[in-house]
């Protein structure tokens, strides 16, 4: 067909998006500003909802990535972007152009910098981590100690940080983290059978046929705790245990405690790349900061402008299964358009 | 829709206070209040979310709306922007509109507080005035307290102070002049009246005890408001 896209970001979405276009006879670059691809699923051990390990997933980008017609560029940015008649054309940051007759934008996100909820004491206490440390710290496969190298006797699993908070900008629902740390909370406990396990919550957000399961056999199975309420601060006690503050609002009484260990659920937030590129192709941007898409049920992989298209968590916050989803779609659609144009 | 629902309505405060609450506790959590009273700030804003005259009624007659101390710990706090101090502000100000105060033991001290500290900022300029800090009602502030409330010309003078004099300086006499704009300030604002309904709903409830004297002063009623809370 002799068509051309450019996939800007090679992680989840990129990736398949680009693969399944390759399949289709497309030519397509992938554009990524880290030396490897896959993105942030490098950095997860097991993945909701069936614990499956993600390097399963990741084999299978790798492999999608080799898919003839694909041309994979690492460590590349994107410096300039300009309109010309049959499409678009890109110069990245090493001074190559690339023409493309229709751009996927296939950003990602970040993981919520959890230092902005000060009251939390992220990377001011020892002892409070966040979920993706967590999940490297189980990738590792060393032993969950606190940082004095002990074996935590409590551990609290903190929901909703950085996000549905209007107190740092984000108002919105991550969906991923609920699942997530009732998954950890598991993981954790099987690792560490004796550890009393705590997860604060203001509602579990467990949609979908599997995810429910998951909470269920977590208190079944598992006797993790589930509290609800914010938190209000965490602050170090002199041995650098934590005193956690919440309301149980079921109870209806404030309620301190002392833990040897805080996983802070952190939300996702619009990528620093997803606003570069949004600014550099001169698309729009939601009240959120993603980039939005005219029509949420019809046109969930379109843009403000005609060629770009958006392919996974650079539009919302999405779980592994639904950014493969989304990146499907967004293959289809920019399959439509290449031959209606 | 009942008066205390409009009241609460009318009141910029309320707005500005309670957009819409989610019930995470975080309030709670953080309320200072909450750790000494059986209080729960976000059970409150949850009443009143409610829109049940009936049940807002009862907090207004309640110590509930008492227990808080305006520190707004809630507002750095909850993640929907609300402010339950505030929301607080606007319960304590209906219930002394309407009287309901008189009904708790907490809210009957409304007359104590207006008589000291509201009575005092007008008619010597300062919410706390020395001369009000009896040493006999004020074992907290040690023995030598007597002394210096005895003594305040020397006190204050060693310490820099001019003492109810004319002319600059801390506490300094407030001239008739300025004493004479808070006072308009009040009646302007309704500080005058809240106050005079504050005394009105007292008298009634003296009245209604029989603790009224034969002139009409309730000495005995303040008497008994502030015996009636010894925790």
């Amino acid at each position: 067909m002799g068509k051309s896209i450019v996939t800007i970001g090679g992680g989840i979405a990129g990736i398949e998006a680009s693969g399944i276009l390759a399949e289709l006879g497309y030519a397509v670059s992938v554009i990524e500003k880290e030396p490897d691809f896959g993105g942030k699923l490098k950095n997860w051990d097991h993945l909701f909802p069936n614990m499956r390990k993600a390097e399963e997933i990741e084999d299978y980008l790798s492999r999608k990535g080799k898919t003839p017609g694909i041309t994979l560029f690492p460590n590349t940015t994107i410096a300039s972007f300009e309109n010309i008649k049959s499409g678009f054309v890109l110069k990245s940051n090493h001074g190559v152009s690339y023409s493309a007759h229709a751009v996927i934008v296939a950003t990602g996100f970040e993981v919520f910098s959890a230092e902005r909820k000060e009251e939390y004491g992220y990377k001011i206490y020892d002892n409070v981590i966040t979920s993706a440390d967590l999940e490297k710290r189980l990738k590792s496969g060393t032993p969950l100690t606190t940082l004095a190298g002990k074996t935590p006797q409590r551990i609290a699993f903190i929901h909703c940080v950085g996000s549905r908070d209007a107190k740092v900008g984000n108002t919105y629902c991550s969906k991923v983290c609920c699942v997530t740390g009732v998954k950890q909370a598991i993981e954790v406990n099987k690792l560490l059978p004796a550890t009393q396990i705590f997860n604060f919550y203001m509602d579990l957000r467990m949609h979908g046929l599997e995810h429910e399961e998951i909470y269920k056999t977590a208190q079944e199975k598992h006797n993790i705790q589930f509290i609800r309420g914010r938190l209000s601060e965490v602050s170090e006690n002199i041995d650098h245990s934590l005193l956690i503050k919440a309301e149980d609002t079921l109870s209806g009484r404030p309620l301190k405690m002392n833990v040897d260990l805080v996983v802070l659920l952190v939300g996702m937030e619009p990528g620093v790349g997803t606003t570069a590129i949004g600014k550099a192709c001169n698309i729009e941007f939601n009240q959120y900061g993603y980039l939005k898409i005219p029509d949420v049920h019809l046109a969930g992989n379109l843009t403000s402008r005609k060629g770009i298209f958006v392919a996974g968590s650079c539009s919302c916050p999405m779980s592994v299964k639904d950014t493969i989803e989304h990146a499907r779609s967004a293959a289809f659609e920019v399959h439509r358009y290449l031959i209606e144009n | 829709m009942g008066i205390v629902l409009d009241l609460l309505k009318q009141d910029v405060r309320f707005h500005e206070g309670l957009k819409a609450c989610m019930n995470c506790g975080v309030c709670t959590a953080i309320c200072p209040a909450a750790e000494f009273y059986d209080y729960d700030p976000r059970m409150l804003v949850s009443i009143v979310q409610s829109n049940d005259e009936e049940a807002i009624i009862e907090l207004l007659k309640s110590d509930t709306i008492w227990y808080c101390g305006q520190c707004m710990s809630c507002k750095t706090r909850c993640p929907r922007n609300n402010c339950p101090g505030l929301v607080i502000n606007v319960l304590r100000k209906i219930s002394q509109e309407l009287g309901y105060f008189t009904e708790s033991v907490k809210g009957r001290q409304q007359i104590l507080i207006k008589r000291n500290i509201g009575d005092t900022i007008l008619k010597t300029g300062y919410c706390i005035h020395p001369s009000i800090v009896k040493p006999e009602l004020h074992p907290e502030q040690g023995p030598v307290w007597e002394w210096v409330y005895n003594n305040p010309n020397d006190v204050y003078e060693r310490m820099g102070g001019n003492f109810d004099k004319e002319g600059a300086g801390t506490l300094r006499k407030i001239n008739n002049e300025v004493l004479g704009e808070l006072k308009a300030i009040f009646e302007v604002t309704g500080g005058t009246l809240l106050f005079d309904k504050i005394e009105k709903f007292s008298a009634m409830k003296a009245r209604e005890a029989g603790l009224e004297g034969t002139d009409g002063n309730i000495d005995k009623y303040i008497e008994k408001v502030n015996a009636e809370d010894k925790i």
